[in-house]
C-alpha cells in the first residue's frame, strides 16, 4: 500500500476523484439507509457495499428482497442493470492490455461508472499505460473508500436525515450525470426513450422485471437505430 | 430459506457475477474477437439501462401514493439540463436538488 500511496499518479488519480466522491456521498448514504431498512446486519451490508460495489445492484437488492421476490430474480435484476461493465470493460480493454494479468484483475474490481468516465478521458489524452493504470487505481480506491465510509454511515445513522430532504433523489441525479450527456447521437436518443417508455408502460409487472423487459427493449432499439442509419446514409 | 442467508446468497452471487462483467473484456476475452452485432448492442446498454433505472425513481417517491410527483419530474428534467450542458456529477446535484426543494414548496404553497 505504501508503493501506492506514494506514487505520484496513484495520487493524482485519488486527488482527482474526491469531487466525484462528494456527489456520490448522498447515494451511499442511501444505500446504506435502505440496508437497514431490510433488516441486514452491519456485516451484510458491508459485505453488499464492499463486494458488489455498484450502487444500483445494492438498491435493487434491498428492495426486491424486502419484497420477498425469490433470489433467482434478484440475482438476474442485478445482473442485468451490471452488464453496462461489460461495456466499460471492453472499451478500458485495449489501455490495459500491455498490463500483468494479476494487475488486470485487481483493476476489474474497481471499474464502475465514474472511475470508467474518468479514466477514459485520461487514457485518451494520451501517456503510458502503467502510469494511466495508477491513475485509474487511485481513483477507484478512492470512491471504494468513500463508498464503504457513506454506506456504513447511512446504515448507522438510519433515518436520522429527515425525509423532507428527499435525499432519495440524489440517486437518479447521479445517474442522470451519467447518462445525458451520452444522449447526443440518434441511436442512443432512441436507445433511452425505447427504454423510458418502457420501463413506464411495464410498471405493473411484478419483481422489478419490467427494469430488465426496458434494458432490452432499448438496447435493440439503439441497435436497429444504428443499423439503420448506416444503411441509409448516403456515401 | 432465512432472511440472512437469502442475503448473503445474493451479495456473494450477485458480487462474482458482477466482477464477471468487469472483468469481461478486460482479461476473459481479452483475446478474443467480439461478434460485429454484438459489440454495436453493447454500445447502447449504458444509456438503455440507466435510463429505465432512473425514470420509475424520478416520476414517484419510493412508497409515495402520489404520482406522478411534479415536482420531481421538473427537477430531473433541470439536472438534465445541466448534466447535459456541464458534465458535472455535483452541478448535475446541486442543480437537482435545489430545483426540488423549490418546487416541493412551491407545489405545497399550491395544494
Amino acid at each position: 500500500m505504501r508503493r501506492f500511496a506514494s506514487d505520484p499518479d496513484f495520487r493524482a488519480g485519488f486527488a482527482e476523484m474526491l469531487p466525484a466522491c462528494v456527489g456520490l456521498v448522498p447515494f451511499g448514504l442511501v444505500c446504506g439507509v435502505g440496508a437497514a431498512a431490510a433488516g441486514a446486519s452491519a456485516l451484510a451490508a458491508l459485505g453488499l457495499s464492499a463486494i458488489v460495489f455498484s450502487g444500483a445492484a445494492q438498491i435493487l437488492a434491498v428492495e426486491l428482497l424486502a419484497a420477498g421476490a425469490p433470489v433467482a430474480v434478484v440475482v438476474l435484476t442485478c445482473f442485468v442493470a451490471g452488464l453496462r461493465f461489460v461495456i466499460y470493460s471492453a472499451a478500458m480493454a485495449p489501455y490495459l492490455r500491455a498490463l500483468s494479468p494479476r494487475w488486470q484483475k485487481g483493476l476489474a474490481f474497481l471499474l464502475t461508472d465514474q472511475a470508467f468516465a474518468a479514466s477514459v478521458r485520461r487514457f485518451d489524452a494520451g501517456g503510458d499505460a502503467h502510469a494511466g493504470s495508477l491513475h485509474f487505481a487511485g481513483g477507484g480506491f478512492a470512491l471504494w473508500s468513500m463508498w464503504q465510509l457513506t454506506n456504513i454511515a447511512g446504515y448507522l445513522m438510519g433515518n436520522v436525515i429527515p425525509a423532507s430532504w428527499s435525499l432519495d433523489f440524489a440517486v437518479p441525479l447521479c445517474f442522470i450525470a451519467l447518462v445525458a450527456p451520452h444522449l447526443r447521437t440518434v441511436p442512443t436518443i432512441a436507445a433511452a426513450l425505447c427504454a423510458g417508455v418502457a420501463v413506464l408502460a411495464l410498471g405493473g409487472l411484478p419483481m422489478r422485471l419490467n427494469l430488465i423487459a426496458a434494458g432490452v427493449l432499448g438496447i435493440v432499439a439503439g441497435t436497429f437505430a444504428d443499423l439503420a442509419r448506416e444503411r441509409w446514409t448516403p456515401r | 430459506m432465512d432472511a440472512s442467508l437469502k442475503l448473503w446468497t445474493v451479495i456473494v452471487v450477485v458480487g462474482a457475477l458482477n466482477y464477471a462483467s468487469r472483468l469481461s473484456f478486460i482479461a476473459i476475452f481479452a483475446r478474443r474477437e467480439v461478434p460485429p452485432l454484438l459489440a454495436r448492442a453493447f454500445r447502447y446498454v449504458p444509456a438503455a439501462m440507466l435510463t429505465a433505472l432512473v425514470l420509475p425513481m424520478v416520476v414517484a417517491a419510493p412508497g409515495a401514493a402520489t404520482s406522478p410527483d411534479v415536482p420531481r419530474i421538473v427537477a430531473a428534467i433541470a439536472a438534465f439540463g445541466a448534466a447535459f450542458v456541464t458534465h458535472s456529477t455535483l452541478k448535475t446535484l446541486g442543480v437537482g436538488m435545489m430545483t426540488l426543494w423549490i418546487a416541493q414548496a412551491v407545489a405545497k404553497g399550491i395544494g
